[in-house]
């Protein structure tokens, strides 16, 4: 189930206020976040952001193609290595 | 044999089953298009007119991506998400399922025959 439209898209406020900032100064700072759930918009492209999967930031730079996806859909939040290869 | 489409040969089936071996054509996109074109659906694929043909040729080639094309689309859209590096992606691209489902037991369509390893105990005692 989508989300309702009356709504828009969800973004987190604290990510567009640092984004706001950063289109402010011109700064292409990657901005650190724990806002996994939030949508990336089109503002947002061409910026560089480290999101947190639980354990470290992942870092991800946004192109046009991101747009509409999650931000947390870009850091993989479990480990796998594959099972053991016995001998 | 009548033609629609390109390669697609429907056969002594009434109309609206055989429209559906149209890929891209299901039970209720078939009915859609012969109410649209106001031919039974009940008609036998053989006993169609010429015209009858090429009206409901022509409607699915006005509002319906079938065949090579829909491939194409589907090809795409699956590239594109492996490409972004998205969890969608990342799950096709190891022939996982995408959508959340477990894996510890079942999701066989994704992952394909078991691969049986030896010395692992039995399913049921399996935690």
């Amino acid at each position: 189930m989508g989300r309702s439209l009356k709504k828009g898209p969800f973004v987190d406020a604290k990510v567009m206020k640092h984004l706001k900032r950063r289109k402010e100064q011109g700064s292409k700072e990657p901005i650190t976040t724990w806002a996994r759930a939030s949508t990336v918009v089109p503002d947002m492209v061409g910026y560089t952001f480290m999101v947190h999967n639980g354990r470290i930031f992942h870092k991800v730079y946004v192109t046009e193609e991101l747009v509409g996806h999650k931000l947390g859909e870009f850091a993989p939040t479990r480990t796998y290595r594959g099972h053991s290869q016995k001998k | 044999m009548p033609r629609i489409v390109g390669v697609d040969i429907p056969a002594q089936k009434k109309i609206g089953i055989a429209l559906t071996s149209v890929y891209g054509i299901g039970y209720t996109t078939a009915r859609r298009i012969l109410a649209e074109v106001g031919i039974s659906t009940d008609v036998r694929a053989k006993d169609l007119t010429d015209d009858d043909v090429s009206r409901i040729a022509n409607t699915i080639e006005k509002n319906h991506v079938v065949e090579g094309q829909l491939r194409r689309q589907v090809q795409q859209n699956l590239a594109r998400l492996r490409e972004i590096a998205c969890y969608r992606g990342l799950r096709h691209r190891r022939g996982l399922p995408v959508r959340g489902q477990k894996t510890r037991a079942n999701a066989r369509t994704r992952k394909g025959p078991r691969k049986t390893v030896a010395g692992k105990k039995s399913v049921k005692g399996q935690h």
